[in-house]
């Protein structure tokens, strides 16, 4: 799940200061489940707005909802036609960045502004506390590291950890922030698999991950499949020859 | 999609669907809680004509199935209906009721008892011209004859009569159909239908030796002299045969009259007695002695009346069919002195008076009748009550008084036999177990009764009625079963926030959430902290919330006594002091009140909401500290109420302008000094909230 939390309200407040009528947008997935951008959320900004508003004599019209996931075309089509129907002047999303991409590219010439901080991928550890698991990087090693991944949860992204900064479990950056290859000892440890690290793996290729610029992924069979069912369409067209 | 909906899954609190009219249980209780004693009694009225009657006298199967059994003891729902029309009678007498308009036709009902006047009723209610005749002189039926003084005073009788007679139906009594007045009479006098509910008011006799003797009298006769006032002379020692509730009455009469011993000889063993327990244990509470597993062999009498009876060992009242078949050992046998012996084994009714109308009977000297059309032999006859159900509670001829009348109007519209069965409705079921030890218990608050050797001195009604403080602390008690969690499907996102809130552990997630009305116990915590707004309660919401906000629209500002929205919890106060709207928006103290069903279903939207609206401080006023019926859900609102303090830091009024109290004692004894203390810290917060905003 993508983590996010909400921005400082003055952040959003001042993003929004020149317009009048503004769409605050709540996204249903992972920014629900991490209570930063659900439309419990777009309620409480909204709130938080208006009585700010009212505080600076001012009012302006709120335009409010949530799309069950801000990062697919079908679910955010309506939204586009919404807003060339109630033509807000800015759009405040509460989605995570993914989200707000996707309907900035999309939304013509309207301003959309973000209302999270997108922080990472991770697990709810309990209601209310997540951490970090997966930094996405494209080359999935877990399969060498019992399961804990070195480059989201080692403070360097070390392949060759611990470092001398790992203290009684802990990493030297804080005493609040586990040693990513502490973890991956004692797990490997008891999973009697631990002489596995001294086997010699080929370097990573970090051109799979952020470092090899903007990623993009293409499933053969659904994009081929989809290709041959629009030239089918296409041929049924009168006039086509085949 | 709104999943577990308690209406779209069609279940019925389980006090609903047990009461015969199926009285709309938790929402008259839930009125009561508001302190909406009017909106309770039209709800009451609604289903049953006859509540001032049943807060008296029901055997409140409502309460045998409520779902509080499974935590403590269910809710004292007979004393809170006696409480509201206690509360109510004025209101009753100018309320306004909704009337269709004259269909010029007309309808006769014989018999002025629960059953009849029912129908009466209904039928008026439906535009028909209505008269209902009574052979004696005065309307009630058994109610007003039978019952005893004690236990149903005449005028509580009269109350739920002249109203239901309010609706210009006549009444004609000392009008003995087939002897004042003939069934041709009735047809020449242009009634198109006519429904026999003349009850059972003929108490059955027992052959045995001496039954002819001086000093034996028939119950309901008896009772009925009592009711009226006619003097009855006992004697010392008083013989009730009989192990019903009439036969509890009688024995029970017999000793406000005067009999020092009084002793009930019945059949069934003391376990199989038909009596309700409670009226058994108010009886021997009163010096009443049991006599199970005897029945009675011969009476011996002498020339100034009986002096004793014979009775004989009962070893079996029904047989392996569970037919009333007793068998007796003439073995064993013993005597019992007594100067009067009461005979309550059942009754019956004289159907004398039919000859002429058409109407057949069986061969057991039962009416012929269609227990679903209501219908008798003759057309255009119907039949309804104990004369044709058998015999039974007020409230069960009350629901076969609607009954009869809904089929009557389709017959008179018609021409044509209407089926109406009883209506069962889905009921929502026990509260399971493992939901029900999660609750808190709440000790129930019994309505005191006059001691018994005091009580047996006369007639006057020996059990009170709540006080309003009682009433509202009993009415927090209920748990409105299936007014819970409701779910919108689309809008779940499956974040488990639910299943990690609910304190009763009701909540799941299988792909969405999931609170079924069934388990669910309608605390709100899951709806007050979904992140995706897709929980809803129905018993209280957002909505209602901003209905009482937008009353601040308008008001002026005034420096000494700024805009103060309080949201309070309902369930601490002990009076309609607060929970009535005043007729000013605000108080001369600048507080609008918002009661709310426990605070702890707040959201932060709502604790925020005000400031929307202009107000300068928000108090919420909760339960005395470690009070809330709710587990967990003091804390919940505490993180609430911090979280809602950091917004208003952030947009910079100042977290200062909102407060969470606990109520000390009752709200009557600390909300004024709560107010006090939230204005003082508003004054000195300064009027910034809104201040320039004009309304």
């Amino acid at each position: 799940m993508i983590v996010a939390e909400r921005k400082p309200f003055a952040e959003i407040k001042e993003f929004l200061a020149p317009y009048k009528k503004v769409m605050i947008l709540g996204c249903g997935t992972c920014v629900t489940v991490c209570q930063a951008g659900g439309q419990a959320e777009v309620d409480i900004l909204t709130s938080e707005l208006k009585i700010a508003d009212r505080q600076a004599g001012k009012s302006r019209e709120f335009i409010t909802g949530t799309v069950t996931r801000q990062c697919e075309p079908e679910m955010v089509d309506p939204i586009l036609e919404q807003v060339k129907r109630d033509q807000p002047e800015a759009i405040l999303t509460l989605a995570c960045g993914v989200g707000c991409n996707f309907l900035a590219e999309r939304v013509g010439k309207v301003p959309v502004f973000p209302g999270v901080n997108t922080s990472f991928y991770g697990t709810a550890l309990e209601h209310g506390v997540f951490a970090e698991m997966c930094a996405g990087c494209g080359q999935c090693i877990l399969h060498l590291t019992g399961g804990i991944c070195p480059i989201a949860r080692c403070t360097k992204s070390l392949m060759n950890g611990p470092c001398g900064g790992s203290n009684k479990g802990k990493c030297e950056i804080s005493t609040e922030v586990d040693c990513g290859w502490a973890l991956i000892v004692k797990r490997m440890e008891e999973l009697g698999t631990l002489d596995k690290l001294t086997e010699i793996y080929a370097a990573r290729d970090w051109s799979k991950s952020f470092h090899g610029g903007p990623r993009k992924l293409l499933i053969p069979s659904v994009k081929i499949a989809a290709e041959l069912a629009a030239q089918a369409e296409e041929a049924k067209k009168p006039g086509v020859k085949s | 999609m709104e999943k577990n909906h308690p209406e779209g899954v069609g279940l019925a609190a389980s006090c609903m669907a047990a009461c015969p009219v199926h009285t709309p249980t938790q929402a008259y209780v839930q009125a009561i809680a508001e302190g909406r004693y009017e909106d309770a009694m039209d709800l009451l009225l609604s289903a049953n004509p006859f509540s001032s009657v049943c807060g008296r006298i029901c055997h409140h199967p409502c309460e045998q199935n409520c779902r509080r059994i499974a935590v403590d003891k269910p809710i004292s729902l007979r004393g809170l209906k006696r409480f509201v029309m206690d509360q109510t009678k004025d209101f009753r007498k100018t309320r306004k009721r909704q009337v269709a308009p004259a269909n010029g036709k007309k309808a006769a009902i014989i018999g002025a008892g629960p059953s009849g006047l029912t129908a009466a009723q209904d039928l008026a209610l439906k535009g028909y011209q209505v008269t209902v005749f009574e052979a004696s002189d005065s309307p009630g039926g058994m109610l007003g004859k039978a019952i005893p003084r004690y236990r149903l005073p005449f005028d509580v009788v009269m109350e739920d009569i002249k109203d239901i007679l309010a609706l210009g139906i006549e009444l004609k009594t000392n009008t003995a159909i087939g002897k004042d007045l003939s069934f041709a009479d009735l047809r020449q006098q242009g009634f198109n239908a006519i429904l026999l509910a003349i009850g059972l008011a003929q108490s059955k006799s027992i052959g045995i030796p001496g039954i002819d003797s001086k000093g034996i009298l028939l119950g309901i006769p008896f009772l009925r002299m009592a009711a009226e006032g006619v003097p009855v002379k006992l004697g010392e020692k008083v013989v009730v045969i009989g192990g019903g509730n009439v036969a509890i009455d009688v024995a029970r009469t017999a000793r406000r009259l005067g009999a020092k011993k009084v002793t009930m000889v019945s059949l069934e063993s003391r376990k199989e007695m038909p009596a309700w327990e409670w009226e058994i244990q108010e009886a021997v509470d009163e010096g009443i002695e049991l006599m199970p597993s005897w029945g009675p062999k011969a009476i011996q009498a002498g020339k100034g009346g009986v002096r004793g009876i014979e009775l004989k060992k009962c070893t079996r009242v029904f047989d392996e069919n569970k037919r009333f078949n007793p068998a007796f050992d003439e073995s064993v046998t013993t005597q019992v002195a007594c100067d009067i012996i009461l005979i309550a084994i059942g009754q019956g009714s004289d159907f004398s008076f039919l000859q002429g109308s058409g109407v057949k009977l069986t061969p057991r000297g039962l009416l012929e009748w269609d227990g679903e059309t209501f219908a008798t032999s003759a057309p255009g006859i119907f039949a309804s009550g104990e004369t044709v159900t058998g015999p039974g509670s007020a409230v069960e001829a009350v629901a076969s008084g609607h009954r009869a009348a809904e089929a009557m109007d389709h017959w008179l519209q018609t021409g044509t036999f209407k089926k109406v069965p009883k209506e069962e409705l889905p009921n929502i079921g026990e509260l399971p177990k493992e939901v029900a030890e999660k609750a808190r218990k709440l000790e129930r608050v019994e309505v005191g009764l006059t001691d018994a050797g005091k009580r047996v001195q006369d007639f006057e009604e020996f059990e009170r009625t709540y006080t309003e403080a009682e009433a509202l602390r009993e009415a927090r008690r209920c748990v409105a079963c299936a007014t819970g969690a409701v779910v919108t499907e689309e809008l779940c996102a499956a974040c488990l926030t639910c299943v990690r809130m609910c304190p009763f552990g009701v909540a799941t997630v299988d792909r969405t959430a999931s609170t079924p009305a069934e388990k669910c116990l309608t605390c709100g915590l899951c709806a007050a902290e979904c992140p995706a707004a897709a929980i809803a309660l129905s018993r209280f919401g957002t909505e209602k919330v901003k209905q009482e906000l937008l009353r601040l629209a308008g008001v002026k500002k005034d420096k000494d006594k700024p805009i103060i929205v309080s949201f309070n919890c309902i369930y601490e106060a002990q009076s309609r002091r607060y929970l009535k709207p005043g007729e000013e928006v605000l108080g001369k103290d600048g507080i609008l009140r918002i009661m709310v069903p426990c605070v702890a279903r707040l959201k932060v939207t709502e604790l925020l909401m005000p400031f929307e609206l202009g107000a300068e401080g928000v108090a919420v006023i909760a339960c005395e500290e470690g009070e809330c019926v709710y587990p967990t859900a003091e804390d919940r609102l505490e993180v609430r109420v911090r979280r809602a303090k950091q917004l208003l830091d952030e947009i910079g009024i100042g977290g200062g302008r909102m407060d969470l109290f606990k109520t000390k004692g009752s709200a009557e004894e600390s909300w004024e000094e709560l107010w006090e203390e939230s204005r003082n810290k508003i004054k000195s917060a300064g009027t910034g909230a809104g201040a320039e905003v004009s309304r």
